[in-house]
């Protein structure tokens, strides 16, 4: 049973990881928290729903293209998204206070949800089953082909993310542009083109999260993503915001510690278990399990 | 002089307004207008019940209007959404009782909405009707003012239990409720009902609503090795659990209530819910005589729509309001009073409430899902 947990862990733990990418990577970038990364999650699940239920058949009947195509819909969706939002609703208050663009982004995840609500609908709506899923066994464990699946595009997804911010020359500006903005713009960076590629990123992966959970969970809602959203934030912390690897390693320990909590504790209990880890580690790594102690810019 | 002509055209239009406001005014002094309430969550995830109620109530009113039952009134619908949201019924509750021309109120489905929301009625001794909501509790508050329509979590959880141990045979259960008033009450009546039967629980665990991931909890029941999964609580989470049970390999049937009788529940679950046993409140419309007539009107009314559940009891509900309000001339003392005492016969047959406001109706079915829809077993 421990491996089963484990198997159900890791597949949430990987939907979390994805999902918590994009706020650590705004944070690191704009020390803000963009709390309408979890509508971006949410509108990603609903293009990947019109993707799939409205593409012609002759497309649907060519399997893996079909899918990439799906996914690219949903990711290209979510990714212009969260540029919009940026354009919108966070660049205007660059210079204002903090807590300005975290009240703005709280207003943008509110409007998002209702309009989706009002104009789309405010029932739970079935995801199409149009991806075929087989069943293994492993030593009485339970696997599917679903959640290898979802293991296997978000490791590769990650590790992709981490040689383009490693070895790219953009990768290198974005880390250069998350230490320092005036200086990276007096080394010839352009700081808003690489916030744009930033909220670009995250949001696709995002979308990528969206879609995942949909077809793993059969069904969406307009309200979706705040409850993933909480705990996908609450992995970014974990693992040290700002930090990539930090999200992973925290979205994947999320994922385990629920479904080990689930299983051998109490279902009830899940979440207070949860954000008890979360205080836990907070009272001995303040700045995450990645995190390291910044000096404060003067 | 431009500006002064549109000024004038300005002032010329504000009187004309008040002209219409006034006109509009007088037309509403003539029959006097007298509303009935219906509550329910008509938005968000058990909006499909919800609606259903709406049809039901809607349907009766206008029949009444038609038949033109009421000379000296003028009879509406008032409908009112909750989003199955005690907060939220709270506020409706209050914005009711402010409104004197309703006189009565059907609703609301979920027991967590229906009790807090009884209590604001009380204030003002405002009828009310619940066509759905089965926690006991409603009922033992001692309030004079509230009706149920429904045969109680008690009768019902009891009814399951001992049809588990005596025509499924199950001897180990293991128990999940979503912590609701109604799916804990519901689960726990099951409880006791399967103890004293010398049944085995295995577990008994709470999730919460709008949930989606159940799998780990399965795995746990699943090393537990139950002959039957029994859920209190709404189609949207039990559709999702009986989904991934089997996709974890738990193929055992799961049993819940009247909360998860509706053909969204299949939709939900998908092929896996086949075979699943529900308990529903009464006896099913197709087999009581008087309610014939009114399952053809309804198809007719609503050709594009299936009936919910819940739909026959919100169309009697309605119609005992409406018996009420003619047998007393709309007084809303008189119709409590006269409500506790009468005995009406219409679709479910004849309706009686006893000294807490429960029908003596007590029948309970069970359903199970055959072809993705409800079947009644005999």
């Amino acid at each position: 049973m421990f491996f089963q947990q484990l198997v159900n862990g890791i597949t949430l733990g990987s939907i979390y990881a994805l999902f918590a990418l994009g706020y650590t990577m705004v944070y690191g970038i704009l020390l803000m928290i963009n709390f309408a990364h979890s509508e971006i999650f949410m509108v990603g699940a609903y293009l990947g729903f019109w993707a799939l239920s409205l593409l012609p058949v002759w497309v649907q009947g060519w399997t893996p293209g079909y899918f990439i195509l799906v996914f690219a819909i949903a990711m290209m969706g979510a990714g212009l998204l969260a540029v919009t939002i940026e354009r919108v609703a966070y660049r205007p208050l660059r210079r204002a206070s903090r807590l300005a663009p975290l009240i703005s982004a709280i207003g943008v995840s509110i409007f998002l949800q209702n309009l989706v609500q009002v104009t789309v609908s405010a029932q739970s709506q079935p995801y199409p089953d149009t991806f075929k899923i087989s069943h293994y066994e492993f030593f009485g464990v339970q696997v599917n082909s679903l959640q290898i699946f979802i293991f296997a595009l978000a490791i590769s997804a990650m590790v992709l993310l981490q040689v383009f911010i490693t070895k790219t020359r953009l990768g290198k500006a974005m880390r250069a542009t998350a230490q320092n903005h005036t200086v990276s713009q007096l080394m010839g960076i352009n700081v808003n083109f690489i916030i744009t590629v930033t909220f670009l990123i995250g949001g696709a992966l995002g979308g990528l999260a969206g879609v995942l959970n949909g077809m793993y969970y059969g069904s969406i809602k307009f309200n979706m993503g705040f409850f993933p959203g909480l705990k996908a934030f609450t992995a970014a912390v974990v693992g040290g915001i700002g930090n990539i690897k930090g999200a992973m390693v925290g979205g994947f320990l999320l994922g385990i510690i629920e479904a080990l909590t689930v299983g051998y504790i109490s279902s009830a209990y899940k979440d207070i278990i949860l954000f008890a880890v979360l205080i836990l580690v907070l009272i001995f790594r303040p700045t995450g399990i990645f995190g390291e102690e910044v000096t404060e810019k003067i | 002089m431009k500006a002064h002509t549109v000024f004038r055209l300005t002032l010329t239009f504000i009187f004309l307004l008040g002209i219409l406001v006034v006109i509009s005014g007088c037309g509403q002094k003539g029959p006097r207008v007298v509303k009935v309430a219906l509550v329910a969550p008509l938005t968000g995830d058990i909006a499909a019940h919800g609606q259903g109620m709406k049809r039901a109530a809607q349907l009766a009113i206008e029949e009444a209007v038609q038949s033109n039952r009421f000379k000296d009134f003028k009879l509406e619908l008032a409908a009112f959404d909750d989003r199955g949201d005690p907060k939220e019924a709270v506020t409706i509750a209050n914005q009711i009782i402010s409104d004197p021309a309703i006189l009565g109120i059907v609703g609301h489905l979920n027991s967590g909405c229906s009790i807090p929301a009884s209590q604001v009625y009380a204030k003002r001794n405002v009828l009310m009707i619940t066509p759905a909501s089965t926690n006991p509790k409603l009922t033992q508050q001692g309030l004079r003012n509230v009706f149920r329509l429904c045969t109680t979590d008690d009768v019902q959880g009891k009814f399951a239990a001992d049809y588990a141990v005596d025509n499924l045979k199950i001897e180990k259960a293991a128990l999940v409720h979503d912590k609701t008033a109604y799916g804990q009450g519901l689960t726990e009546e099951f409880r006791k009902e399967f103890l004293a039967r010398n049944g085995q629980v295995l577990s008994f665990d709470g999730i919460d609503v709008g949930e989606k991931d159940f799998k780990a909890l399965i795995t746990r029941i699943k090393g537990e090795s139950p002959q039957l999964l029994y859920f209190g609580g709404m189609h949207p989470e039990c559709g999702l659990l009986s989904k991934q049970a089997k996709e974890l390999g738990l193929s055992v049937p799961v049993f819940s209530g009247d909360g998860i009788v509706t053909p969204e529940y299949a939709k939900i679950g998908g092929p896996a819910t086949e075979g699943d046993y529900a308990s529903m409140i009464g006896s099913p419309p197709e087999k009581l005589p008087a309610a014939s007539k009114f399952v053809a009107n309804y198809h007719q009314r609503y050709p594009k729509n299936d009936m919910q559940p819940y739909d026959p009891y919100t169309y009697e509900a309605i119609n005992i309001i409406l018996d009420a309000i003619e047998k007393t001339g709309g007084d809303r003392n008189k119709m409590i009073d006269y409500i506790a005492k009468v005995t009406y016969s219409g679709i479910l047959g004849e309706s009686s409430f006893d000294e807490r406001g429960d029908t003596r109706n007590k029948t309970i079915t069970i359903y199970t899902v055959r072809n993705g829809l409800f079947k009644y077993v005999d």
